[in-house]
């Protein structure tokens, strides 16, 4: 298994998009999820512009537990940069030829697939990891009273948040496979909202029970979103499990549609 | 002895056209196999479907009589139709991944950069390289895990005299270690130089196979000069001519079966000619191969 992770590992650490792409990635994760209170500093000097107060300190994004839903929630927005590197690395091995090559060096079209996959995973982990050691110190610095019991509270947004990152990222290597091409995969990937929505709108007429289903409202579900909580509104500061379920079924079935046509297809 | 490649039947359709169709086909070790054909005949989609990058409509084949799987490529050594590398990797660093995807050491890669010339330019990028020097790289890769099997695909197409030379001279070091190799060209020159076996695809169909060393045999001509001016009435009186030609001055005289040009030289030397010129022509794969070719329309 590691074995096929350090073969891709290996196209990746010297290409330079990759470094560029994941870089980015990173760098804006971390400022991001830094520069909270910047944004919030921005929204009251909005409201008095508008007359009204509002006091900054009082609205705890940043404390334990909080500070993990409401990180997490914003970092999975960003999830489309890395989804965008995951599409590059396997179109170019359609367009270089290089599957075609490491096939005929004798590595199977499912290890190629799994090699690809675990790059995913370990991506997905990598997220996992900077947004716990972000969360971790801004909570230390903004949290008013420390408590280790708020602080493990609502840890089960990890898990959500990793099969959130896996699943979109499952998602465009499995396209990247079906379309092979980068320029089509990446517009494909930036239209699937728009799509689904269109799709979800029609479904939501006849048979609204459906929607829950929907591979992109399954991870807007499994991580709702954090803020009404601020505006006295009732939130759902947990993790569902039927939610969690339908996510992991569809991870599952697009990598398993991306072994189908590689197995399938003439490279 | 066992084959080390044994196809049977093996068919791929696209679509309604006919690939390859029903060839059957064995290649025994130490043999250099040259699988011959014009542009288009269903040569590399047939070493495709060996390397597994191909699936076959129908039949089968084996690799040291096992059935194929992607181990088993491992020790096979391939490189089909032109070289495949990440173009922004060194030609070290593919030479590295390709060790690691075929579970072999990297202590190998100095060895095969050394044979193929290419140690001085080994951390430059792959697509600074020149086209032969792509070649080379290709087959250095090939051989990094000593495979006992080498496939070469058109290895010189493409490449300036020099190159083809350089290449030619190189698959003759590999010969001479003793590899089964396959190789696939529509350059017959190059095949009758260096091949003990070969193979003729016609639009899919295995139409020829057989060893070099009998392109030669069956019948014969020769080029005769001398000043004598009945000459060609003394030719015809050869019981072992079939037929004379004149060309450029000479003539051309096909022998019938069983004779051969000491014949004929010893037949003038009784009638009182001495000839000034005296030519066996034998026939080049060149010939064989387009007359193979015509007979299967």
């Amino acid at each position: 298994m590691l074995h096929l992770l350090a073969i891709d590992l290996k196209k990746l650490t010297s290409y330079r998009t990759f470094w560029i792409i994941c870089g980015l990635y990173f760098l804006t994760l971390g400022i991001g999820a830094a520069s909270g209170m910047e944004l919030l500093k921005w929204i009251a000097n909005t409201f008095e512009d508008f007359g009204s107060k509002l006091n900054i300190n009082r609205i705890p994004i940043y404390h334990f537990p909080d500070v993990w839903h409401n990180l997490i929630w914003c970092s999975g927005l960003l999830k489309i940069v890395l989804a965008i590197m995951v599409v590059i690395s396997v179109t170019n091995e359609f367009t270089y030829r290089t599957l075609r090559q490491n096939v005929i060096d004798g590595l199977s079209r499912a290890e190629f697939l799994y090699s690809k996959i675990l790059t995913n995973v370990l991506l997905s982990l990598m997220s996992v990891a900077m947004i716990f050691i972000i969360g971790l110190i801004t909570g230390l610095i903004y949290s008013p009273t420390l408590s280790f019991e708020a602080l493990i509270t609502d840890l089960e947004f990890f898990p959500a948040y990793f099969l959130e990152i896996f699943f979109f990222l499952s998602y465009a290597l499995m396209l990247g496979l079906l379309v092979q091409r980068s320029g089509l995969t990446i517009i494909l990937l930036l239209l699937t909202p728009v799509i689904e929505a269109i799709i979800a709108a029609k479904v939501d007429n006849f048979a609204p029970g459906l929607l829950p289903f929907f591979p992109l409202r399954s991870i807007w579900n499994l991580i709702p979103w954090p803020f009404p909580r601020y505006a006295f509104r009732e939130i759902q500061d947990y993790v569902k499990l039927t939610d969690a379920a339908i996510v992991i079924a569809w991870t599952a079935a697009f990598n398993y549609f991306g072994y189908l046509k590689l197995k399938r297809s003439d490279i | 002895m066992e084959p080390i490649l044994s196809i049977r039947n093996l068919t791929k359709r696209f679509g309604r056209l006919t690939a390859v169709n029903q060839v059957n086909l064995e290649v025994y070790p130490g043999q250099v196999f040259g699988m011959l054909g014009p542009n288009g005949s269903g040569k590399t989609t047939t070493l495709g479907m060996l390397m597994g990058v191909v699936n076959p409509t129908e039949g089968e084949f084996s690799w040291f009589g096992q059935p194929p799987n992607h181990q088993i490529r491992k020790k096979i050594g391939a490189v089909l139709e032109h070289p495949i590398f990440y173009p922004y990797l060194s030609g070290q660093k593919n030479l590295e991944l390709n060790a690691m995807i075929k579970e072999c050491s990297p202590d190998a890669i100095p060895r095969v950069l050394d044979m193929v010339e290419l140690t001085d330019r080994r951390h430059d990028k792959y697509k600074t390289y020149s086209l032969g020097m792509k070649q080379r790289l290709a087959i250095a890769s090939a051989l990094l895990n000593e495979p006992t099997v080498l496939i070469l695909d058109e290895p010189t197409n493409g490449l300036d005299p020099m190159g083809i030379a350089e290449i030619r001279e190189l698959i003759k070091k590999i010969v001479a270690n003793g590899k089964t190799i396959i190789l696939a060209s529509h350059l017959l020159d190059e095949v009758q130089k260096v091949c003990t076996h070969f193979a003729v695809l016609k639009k899919g169909n295995l139409v020829h196979s057989g060893p070099v060393g009998d392109v030669g045999k069956g019948e014969e001509a020769v080029e005769v000069k001398a000043s004598t001016e009945n000459l060609n009435e003394v030719l015809l009186a050869f019981n072992g001519t079939a037929s004379i030609n004149r060309e450029n001055g000479s003539y051309l005289v096909a022998l019938r079966d069983g004779f051969h040009s000491d014949d004929l030289n010893r037949f003038l030397f009784e009638k009182g000619v001495v000839a000034s010129h005296l030519l066996p022509r034998k026939k080049t794969l060149e010939k064989q191969f387009l007359e193979i070719l015509s007979g299967h329309h």
